[in-house]
């Protein structure tokens, strides 16, 4: 088994929530009806959220202080192409921040949304090497939109007007049902691979972590959904706290391809 | 095809003696738990016998490494001479990504330096016209150095069972599988 590296699930998790907020305070400005609500601290967040992540990474490196090099291979490290990625992110959602008014800019919008996402992808691809066989494929993208969209759309329910409630609930919702689907099923997936991907799927199953998230992180917040047909501030907070639990997971649970030598693959 | 050194890996001759290992260590002093070379026993589920067989294992500087794709700071390089992946320890940052990405778990970290490392293939003794000190100190000659531009051996293997499997990397190593033991039985 692997580490749990908690520098990165703070990253990884805070990144993706910046992501998604952004991306979700775009549609909701300027592509519905009704009033924007509550922008500037929305992207304020963004902003602090995308620091915060910044600055845990760096306790990730053995070297704190390269991590400016980091960009320097951007021809083929993903690696490289993330930390610039997200660097550009995180600038465009300053810029937004200070220049709103009530709202931000239509293509300031939707351009910091293209890239966050942009960047997620290139975080999805630094998160999938040949090492880890059970994660050498789509999968860490999907895991990782659905962070930007399941944290994201709770997120922004706190700086939505009464009017767009609905929609934001209704984007949680989907996401959360999406969610619990993915997350059921690729575990099961898994084991019908070789050896090693198998090993991934069965500590997976077997770990307490992975059946809390999936109680914490998503059946509990559908279930809240649900019964009231609203969005209570709690809510978000048991999402991210079953996302958080659910990355510890991504990597604390991974078997590397290296931990079955002279065994059968 | 360029000339790209490879380990040749001859699992009928080698007993496991842990010397290529022991040579490894004697010559780098690595930090207590850094293993750049290690001999691996084969599972019974591939070779069932009372006798063993074995794999000595480090980089195997492939011929698309993803060490040095992955690596964000370019902190290794490709041998034009010879295919001999190097790692340039003073440009590493620790961020463990080439760890994560090797799916042959060559590249370890040192966590007294903060940085990754692995084999060299001993590119100075190389340099040197020396063999690796682990292909030296070999007692049975079971582990070999050869350029895969020459190599000619019918019954090598390139991916035997025990052995991950990347063609995407393809890997410069070369094996000889483990001789079946003769099975002796008294008629009954
Ligand atoms: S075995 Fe691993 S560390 Fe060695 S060259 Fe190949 S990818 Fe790089
Ligand atoms: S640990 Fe060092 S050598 Fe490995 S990818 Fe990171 S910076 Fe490069």
């Amino acid at each position: 088994m692997s580490e749990m590296e908690l520098p990165l699930v703070i990253f990884t998790v805070l990144s993706q929530t910046a992501v998604g907020l952004v991306a979700i305070s775009a549609i909701r400005q300027h592509a519905a009806d009704g009033p924007a609500g509550s922008v500037r601290p929305e992207w304020m967040t963004a902003a602090l959220l995308l620091i915060a992540g910044l600055v845990a990474s760096l306790f990730h490196l053995g070297h704190p202080l390269g991590a400016p090099l980091a960009i320097k291979h951007l021809g083929s490290a993903w690696l490289s192409r993330e930390a610039l990625g997200i660097g550009v992110f995180t600038a465009l959602v300053i810029v937004g921040f200070l220049s709103a008014r009530d709202r931000v800019n239509a293509g300031l919008s939707f351009a910091a949304a293209a890239v966050g996402l942009i960047a997620l992808f290139f975080t999805a691809m630094t998160y999938s090497p040949p090492g880890f066989p059970a994660l050498n494929n789509v999968m860490p993208f999907v895991f990782f939109l659905l962070t930007a969209a399941m944290v994201g759309a709770g997120f922004a329910s706190y700086f939505t007007s009464a009017e767009k409630m609905p929609m934001i609930t209704r984007i949680l919702a989907v996401s959360l049902i999406i969610g619990l689907v993915v997350y059921l099923v690729v575990p099961f997936l898994w084991l019908s691979g070789g050896t090693v991907m198998r090993q991934t799927g069965l500590n997976y199953i077997s770990s307490p972590l992975y059946w809390a998230r999936i109680i914490v992180g998503l059946v509990i917040p559908l279930m809240a959904i649900w019964r009231m047909r609203t969005l209570a501030a709690w809510v978000p907070v048991l999402v991210l706290a079953g996302e958080i639990m659910g990355r510890i997971a991504f990597f604390l649970l991974a078997v590397h391809a290296s931990a079955n030598m002279g065994g059968i693959y | 095809m360029k000339k790209q050194l490879a380990f040749y890996i001859d699992a009928k001759r080698c007993i496991g003696c842990f010397t290529c290992a022991m040579a490894c260590k004697n010559q780098y002093h690595q930090e207590s738990g850094v293993i750049w070379r290690d001999v691996y026993e084969l599972k019974e589920e591939i070779y069932p016998h009372r006798e063993r067989a074995f794999y000595s294992l480090a980089c195997n500087h492939c011929e698309n490494p993803t060490c040095l794709n992955v690596c964000p700071v370019v902190a290794y390089y490709k041998r034009e001479a010879d295919g001999v992946v190097v790692h340039e320890q003073d440009k590493c940052i620790g961020c463990g990504n080439c760890i994560r990405s090797c799916p042959y778990g060559a590249p370890r970290y040192n966590p007294v330096l903060k940085r990754a490392e692995k084999c060299s293939f001993c590119w100075q003794r190389l340099d040197d016209d020396r063999k690796p000190a682990c292909v030296l100190s070999c007692p049975t000659d079971a582990l070999q150095i050869v350029d895969l531009a020459e190599f000619d051996e019918a019954n090598a293997v390139q991916y035997p069972a025990g052995f991950p499997r990347y063609p995407s990397l393809n890997p410069s190593v070369r094996f000889r599988l483990p001789a079946m033991p003769k099975m002796i039985r008294r008629k009954l």
